[in-house]
């Protein structure tokens, strides 16, 4: 195949692109009826997006939503990447971060003038900005830290609000630990080494956060990972590992919650708001009355909680004007409107991502902590979303903590094939 | 090949159309694809080989064929003599053989990802509290390490398929004239003799398709190793299928992804034709 072939079919589609633009431009005045199609990646609130869009189109009439979910077992992007391919490409989509900002690029349209941007929370909205334009509107904010058995931290006597650096961290874990059989647990922690990514996102981001101050862009752009604080991340890890309910390396996430969290065997897990529905189904008394969250102690950071976004909102910019406005106004409406503010915090259980939220209630115990946290301003940003879309993520870092995890390689040695790693890629990547 | 008539195309093309929509015409633009910088989306450039001299660079795709290789050495040993041992007791004449074909057959009927769930509780739990009951520490934690991810789904695939191996070398065995085997009897030939001398020849093509399919399974097979293991502990348990697709899916390198699935092909083409060609030969006609 030589260029030149190339360029005309290039060229071919480009004529072709524009004058079904032009068309469709042709066709949109204003008042005639609009269909906007929506794939997003959240499959556990698929019901509820379908409640809320169907309430949009009665306040609407000439609004059309459709919205398709996926998740589970099938991922994301490349459903995305089929449906651009095919002609079939959706109005409203999700992002999870730079790496697929920039590799949507040409799909996204410019939100900076929506009114959820405008009232966005500081810091929000640094992983899809680019070039000062803000491409993606936050689904909401996560946090997480140590989520803790209220009723055996009670028994023991200790408060776990108390727990503010590690030395104190490290004492009542070993109290917990020598009275195991009195507080009727099985272990302090339950450390799923089989979930690379408690590790590799989670815990990673807390010590890496503040060299790329909390922006996930940043970190994606960085050509250097100095992980400075890498000592005292293998503390973390240790103590959460020597005290964990064994064997560490066979444990999942369902094994973590479902079997040892919410049947009381541990005291407390590292994990984040997102497993209260899991704990709800589980015991939903002590999904209720019995759990609560605390920050995990890092140095120089001590009382904040990370808190961050994992999926956001991005809108097509190849679709008609028409419909590129209306997919704005949907947005706008879900997140500032006083009836979709409701619905983001009582249907959907989200902790707000936006301003104009101050004096509402959250629906769980665990989201309400996000919540404060958020609203009192201890909070630092997620830098891991930078590069969980990289090869780096799955092929390094993962496979390397979790080769330290099960005495296979030493410390030293994970961390500079960690950080090489990282160098190396970012070079390629060049 | 003379009567190529009319009725001969049309009874072909359907099975040659769909061949070509879903094999030839995927392949050629994936071959494509494996020279430029797709990103599953579009592509800028062609790069030349640049994608398959980083395959040969990457740790990862070269471990993965490793235990690749490894694995489909031991099931395809394993499956043959197992599946040929259950396929000769349950063609002797006894109460129940038909019985115990089925049962013996049933795991195949199973598929391979709910296999690889049921498996990862036995191997994780059943063989946590049997090893703890009898103080053998070798049976309690099953796949955390190599060794035993390795050995977990080498018992899987073995547990699933043998039945299936196990039917094909039945029908072969069943086609023995029996008239040989009395001639045989009764020169004198022992039970031993008559095994290697006459029953092993004449099943040599039974030798041949069994060869085949456990070699291309033992090389493409994924739901058992996502399932029972998902590749981890710190992807050592990775085999080829799964290590393309994480490369596409995971780390979003569609091209790289292209590049390794052609080099499979290729793998597993050459090495499936060799075999074939090399156990035709050793064939015997009556």
């Amino acid at each position: 195949m030589n260029g030149k072939f190339w360029k005309h079919v290039g060229l071919v589609t480009a004529v072709a692109g524009t004058a079904l633009t032009l068309a469709a431009c042709g066709n949109g005045s204003s008042n005639k009826d609009v269909k906007i199609t929506i794939l997003q990646g959240k499959v556990e609130s698929n019901k509820q997006f379908k409640q809320i869009a169907s309430e949009y189109e009665k306040a609407h009439p000439n609004v059309k939503i459709e919205v398709t979910s996926i998740g589970g077992g099938t991922q994301y992007d490349p459903v995305l990447k089929t449906r651009i391919s095919s002609g079939n490409a959706p109005t409203i989509f999700s992002l999870d971060g730079p790496a697929s900002l920039k590799q949507f690029k040409s799909h996204e349209a410019d939100l900076s003038d929506t009114k959820a941007a405008k009232a966005a929370q500081p810091g929000t909205l640094d992983a899809v900005k680019s070039e000062g334009k803000t491409y993606g509107l936050p689904f909401n904010v996560e946090g997480y830290g140590f989520v803790y058995n209220k009723s055996v931290f009670k028994k023991a006597g200790i408060d776990p609000k108390s727990l503010t650096s590690y030395d104190k961290l490290d004492a009542a874990v070993k109290k917990l630990d020598s009275e195991k059989d009195k507080l009727g647990i099985k272990g302090v922690f339950a450390l799923p080494g089989k979930e690379a990514w408690v590790m590799s996102d989670h815990l990673l981001n807390l010590y890496l956060s503040k060299e790329f101050d909390g922006n996930a862009q940043k970190l994606y752009k960085s050509q250097k990972m100095e992980f400075a604080k890498n000592a005292e991340m293998k503390q973390m890890l240790d103590l959460q590992s020597k005290y964990s309910i064994k064997p560490v390396m066979q444990m999942d996430y369902a094994a973590q919650v479902n079997q040892n969290f919410s049947q009381g065997k541990a005291a407390m897990i590292q994990q984040g708001d997102w497993i209260y529905p899991t704990v709800d189904q589980i015991d939903s008394k002590f999904a209720q009355k019995d759990i609560g969250m605390i920050p995990i102690p890092v140095k120089e950071q001590e009382g904040k909680l990370p808190v961050g976004t994992s999926i956001y909102w991005a809108v097509n910019k190849q679709k008609s004007n028409t419909e590129q406005k209306a997919a704005k106004d949907f947005l706008d409406w879900m997140y500032t409107s006083k009836e979709g503010k409701k619905n983001v915090v009582n249907k959907l259980h989200f902790v707000p991502a936006y301003k104009g939220y101050e004096g509402m209630k959250m629906s769980d115990p665990l989201t309400q902590v996000v919540f404060d946290y958020t609203n009192d301003h201890k909070t630092f940003g997620w830098a891991f979303p930078g590069y969980t879309g990289t090869p780096w993520d799955t092929t390094v870092a993962q496979p390397n903590l979790q080769k330290y995890l099960s005495g296979k390689q030493g410390w030293d040695k994970t961390v500079s094939n960690m950080t090489d790693g990282w160098a190396s890629q970012q070079k390629s990547a060049q | 090949m003379k009567n190529r008539s009319l009725s001969f195309w049309l009874f072909l093309t359907p099975t040659l159309v769909a061949l070509a929509l879903v094999v030839f015409i995927p392949m050629l633009e994936g071959l494509f694809y494996s020279f430029t910088d797709w990103d599953g989306l579009s592509f800028t450039k062609m790069v030349g080989f640049k994608n398959y001299i980083t395959l040969l660079q990457d740790k990862a795709f070269v471990n993965a064929f490793w235990f690749t290789v490894a694995f489909v050495i031991v099931t395809v040993i394993l499956l043959n003599v197992i599946g040929l041992g259950l396929a000769l007791l349950v063609t002797q004449k006894f109460k129940g053989s038909n019985f115990l074909r089925a049962i013996f057959f049933m795991p195949n009927m199973i598929g391979g990802l709910i296999l690889g769930f049921i498996w990862q509780f036995i191997f994780t739990q059943g063989f946590d509290a049997l090893g703890s009951a009898l103080h053998l520490s070798w049976l309690q934690n099953w796949l955390t390490n190599e060794t035993t991810g390795f050995w977990g789904l080498v018992i899987v695939t073995v547990w699933q398929m043998s039945g299936y191996i196990m039917i094909i070398y039945i029908a072969y065995l069943q086609n023995i004239p029996n008239e040989v085997i009395e001639a045989a009897e009764i020169d004198g030939a022992s039970p031993w003799q008559r095994f290697t001398k006459i029953t092993f020849p004449m099943i040599a093509p039974a030798f041949t398709v069994c060869m085949f399919l456990t070699l291309s399974n033992g090389f493409k097979i994924y739901d058992q190793n996502l399932s029972l293991t998902n590749g981890g502990p710190y992807n050592s348990t990775q085999m080829l299928a799964m290590d393309i697709v994480n490369t596409a899916y995971n780390a979003s390198n569609f091209s790289l992804a292209e590049a390794k699935a052609m080099v499979f092909f290729l793998i597993v083409a050459a090495i499936s034709l060799v075999q074939v060609l090399y156990n035709r030969r050793r064939e015997v006609d009556l």
